[in-house]
């Protein structure tokens, strides 16, 4: 149901559905023209969950060759990539784009399958479920991407290193800034190194996982994209990656910052934000689009015909509703009502999407009977098959003229309802599989009519997923319940079209007519049954230049991908500029001194709880000023950390200066004093561009450590 | 006068199945009576067409027993099915043209299928599942 006029809900839903219909404007014309180059079957646009997985295995393969090859120590990652990428750029660098290309345009199959299925209105009622369990996928997607552009440990993984471990420290949940294991050179530990390479094969496990989860409630779920198509994008991909191989960038070097960044936009768009809104904004940003996303699938809920309902007395638990219901929505339990029967089936509800494929699928549901009550095992309440025989009987006994067709059409199809004149009856049904073959026998065989149309969705994109595929199965006496072979398949034709393709409908019945009528001048022997129904031979391109679209639009995709996966270029520190960098880890002074037992206390304590002091928990913050040349650069109050107040206060912050001398004064007061400062320390600086300095503090070491004199300290580095 | 008498060498041996054997039986022999001795072209048909869902519904019925058994012989027992169901297609159309059902010659008919269908095919799923 729809919210009430005027609330923020009702205008949020009038927003999406205007936005839904903007998006489907957009994609059917791509659709169509994609069509028209690859075929119903091959068509990239209506593959895109298949295709997602095909590249996820890609990823893995490669992921695996790239890995074996892979050193994940600090200094030997960037060169193993590179050995890797040069020597065996025959195998193993082929192997390292494929890693790379693939995933990135795992992305964009990704989003534009979520897009889609919004746009398509394919997220609501029970499709709830996919909807929600892929939002996850996408964060473990982007989780991947940017672990491993971190693992290259080149210029661009610095960057994702330093600006990653900033965003997730503004969510404030470390009590010790986790960006500064990347705050210069010396503190850089492999250990942490380690972990990323370890998040990089286990997000995609878990991501694996939830893909399986994602595809549960559709039974019949395809995992593999058709084997052409599949080719097709490997060879673009391998293409490619010959063209133009992915590359590292320079080494990383913590000591310098980085100025202009060959940047994958399909892992890290996000990034550039960060600067210009801050951490934890981006943070609101994602997690609330993520909830907004999710809330689509009920903006507005699904407003559903009453759901499918087993008549016992006409049901013998044979199953076959149960082995074609498109959303898992019917299982087989013990028979309920006494009879020898083992099995009925059962109708989860809230899984039903009131398609009607199951009564297609009932072998009850046929129009001969009309001895007794006509009720099928399993019926849509709202369009009972009793009804629909009345439906049809006296629509078709309206028809006048030569020759006279009814035409069975879905809710999704290309107008079907507009097709209705003096000799074309039109039945309007919640999807084309609802049809019980034996209405096509029935009519046909009792002379209702001299053709039926079958009208649905695209090919291969059916609304309610199978419904093309199993009438298409059904009159082709692939699938039960099947056709009858009598029936002549001349006589029953389909076709399938996207809802914007309505000229394709009209000619696929006009040239269905011409044929009814040749037929009835000639009459040519029936076509055995076992055959597919009749088609309309529509307008193609010719072969050579329906191959050369495939091309192009592999090609189109490739270069797309190719491009963005490094340009345009990303500017993090503009030129002649300068980091610096205020980090440390301090312990405030506690409340309140510390007091030894006296010996007596001591004595009165059982043993095992003994300790020399009595210390109150809890100590003063840390307030630390940071001037450069004389003006205030930082000024800040740092709690400490811990639930009880008495750990350290940690510092991070970090400026872009401009290269050239500089002066800076730093000042640190720890005792809760309320003026005065226990530390100070000054330096005058001639920052380099492009240099990385940091200005530490150290109580043991006498107070504020500025950079370079930390280098100085370790032995075999030059000041 | 019924049409069809149960035999307890129609039985297979998989309950669900006898039992609908047993019904079928039953629905014809009852519909037969119903029909009394109208057994003119339309309510004729009107009665093959309810025989014709009920034997469908338990063909499936018996084809999704044997799928779930693994039963070898599915694609020629199933070739009976449709054969049988054709025939009974064929007698519909003849009485949909207007034809009287002529009662003997139904009944033999459709004895003849039980029997021959229970002889051969249900027989030796019966001695495949018994083994």
């Amino acid at each position: 149901m729809s919210a009430e006029p005027g609330t923020l809900r009702a205008r949020l839903e009038s927003r999406v559905n205007a936005l839904k219909r903007a998006l489907r404007a957009l994609f059917l014309p791509v659709e169509s023209a994609l069509e028209s180059v690859f075929g119903p079957r091959l068509n990239p646009i209506t593959q895109l969950g298949t295709l997602g997985w095909f590249l996820f295995w890609i990823v893995t393969a490669s992921g695996i060759y790239v890995y074996v090859f892979f050193d994940t120590g600090v200094t030997q990652a960037w060169q193993s990539l590179e050995q890797l990428s040069h020597d065996q750029w025959w195998l193993g660098g082929i192997m390292r784009s494929l890693h790379r290309y693939a995933s990135d345009a795992l992305v964009v199959v990704v989003l534009l399958h979520a897009l889609r299925e919004f746009a398509m209105d394919r997220i609501r009622g029970n499709r709830w479920f996919p909807w929600l369990t892929g939002i996850p996928l996408i964060w473990f997607l982007y989780v991947c991407g940017i672990t491993g552009y971190w693992l290259v440990w080149d210029k661009l993984a610095q960057y994702v290193a330093v600006s990653t471990t900033e965003w997730l420290d503004s969510i404030g949940i470390f009590s010790e800034p986790i960006a500064r294991n990347f705050l210069d050179s010396e503190r850089l530990s492999g250990r942490f190194f380690t972990l990323m390479a370890y998040i990089h094969i286990a997000v995609p496990l878990l991501m694996l996982l939830f893909m399986w989860i994602h595809i549960q409630r559709h039974a019949h779920a395809r995992v593999n994209p058709h084997r052409a198509l599949g080719i097709g994008t490997l060879a673009a991909l391998v293409a490619l990656s010959l063209v133009r191989p992915a590359l590292s960038q320079a080494p990383a070097d913590l000591d310098t910052a980085p100025f202009r960044l060959g940047f994958d936009w399909f892992y890290l768009n996000a990034y550039p934000l960060l600067e210009h809104m801050g951490g934890r904004t981006l943070w609101a940003v994602l997690v609330g689009g993520s909830l907004l996303m999710t809330a689509l699938a009920w903006l507005p809920p699904l407003r559903k015909a009453p759901p499918a309902r087993v008549d016992l007395a006409n049901c013998n638990g044979c199953a076959r509703c149960f082995a074609d219901c498109p959303f898992g929505a019917i299982t087989m339990v013990a028979r309920t009502d006494g009879t020898k029967y083992e099995q009925e089936a059962q109708v989860v509800e809230n899984m039903c999407m009131s398609c009607g494929i199951c009564v297609g699928a009932c072998p009850t549901a046929t129009p001969f009977r009309s001895a007794g009550e006509l009720t099928a095992g399993i019926e849509l309440p709202e369009r009972s098959v009793a009804a629909l025989r009345e439906e049809v009987v006296a629509a078709a006994a309206r028809l006048t003229g030569e020759p006279r067709v009814v035409v069975f059409g879905c809710a999704h199809d290309a107008g079907s309802a507009t097709l209705a004149d003096a000799s074309t009856a039109v039945i309007s049904l919640p999807c084309a599989g609802m049809l019980p073959p034996p209405f096509l026998d029935f009519l046909l065989s009792r002379n209702h009519a001299d053709g039926v149309l079958v009208s649905g969705c695209a090919e291969h994109d059916c609304f309610e997923r199978l419904g093309d595929q199993f009438t298409e199965q059904r009159i082709a006496n692939l699938r039960d319940p099947n056709l009858r072979d009598r029936v002549p398949r001349d006589r029953v034709a389909v076709s399938w079209n996207n809802p914007m393709r309505r000229g394709s409908l009209r000619e696929a019945l006009a040239q269905f007519r011409r044929h009814l009528l040749e037929k009835e001048r000639s009459s040519p022997a029936i076509r055995p049954g076992g055959r597919p129904a009749w088609r309309a031979k529509l307008r193609t391109w010719p072969a050579p230049v329906r191959y050369a679209g495939q091309f192009a639009a592999y090609a189109a995709i490739a270069a797309f991908v190719g491009y963005f996966a490094t340009q345009p270029s990303f500017q993090y520190l503009a030129p002649g500029q300068a980091l610096l960098k205020l980090s440390f880890i301090h312990a405030g002074q506690p409340l309140k001194p510390c007091r030894h037992y006296t010996p007596a206390e001591l004595a009165n304590t059982p043993f095992n709880e003994r300790r020399a002091t009595n210390c109150a928990r809890g100590r003063w913050p840390v307030t630390v000023e940071l001037d450069l040349d004389g003006r205030p650069l930082y000024r800040g109050t740092h709690e400490p950390a811990g639930l009880w107040d008495d750990g350290p206060s940690a510092v991070y912050a970090r400026f872009e200066v401009p290269a050239g001398p500089h002066r800076l004064d730093a000042r640190l007061r720890d005792n809760g004093e309320h003026q005065g400062f226990a530390y100070t320390g000054s330096e005058v600086v001639d920052f380099v561009p492009g240099e990385n300095f940091v200005v530490d503090f150290s109580a043991a070491d006498g107070g504020f450590v500025f950079d370079r004199a930390v280098r100085g300290r370790y032995p075999g580095r030059a000041p | 006068m019924t049409l069809l008498e149960w035999r307890d060498d129609f039985r297979i041996g998989i309950e669900e199945v006898d039992h609908e054997h047993r019904e079928l039986i039953e629905l014809i022999n009852a519909l037969h009576a119903e029909f009394g001795g109208d057994a003119s072209g339309g309510r004729a048909e009107g009665l093959l067409g309810e025989i014709l869902a009920g034997v469908s519904a338990h063909f499936a019925l018996e084809e999704k027993v044997m799928r779930a058994r693994g039963y070898g012989a599915l694609t020629d027992h199933k070739a009976d099915h449709e054969h049988l169901l054709d025939d009974l297609r064929d007698l519909m159309d003849e009485h949909a043209a207007g034809a009287a059902l002529d009662e003997d010659a139904f009944a033999a008919r459709l004895a003849e299928w039980f029997s021959a269908h229970f002889r051969t095919h249900d027989a030796k799923l019966h001695k495949s599942l018994a083994r």
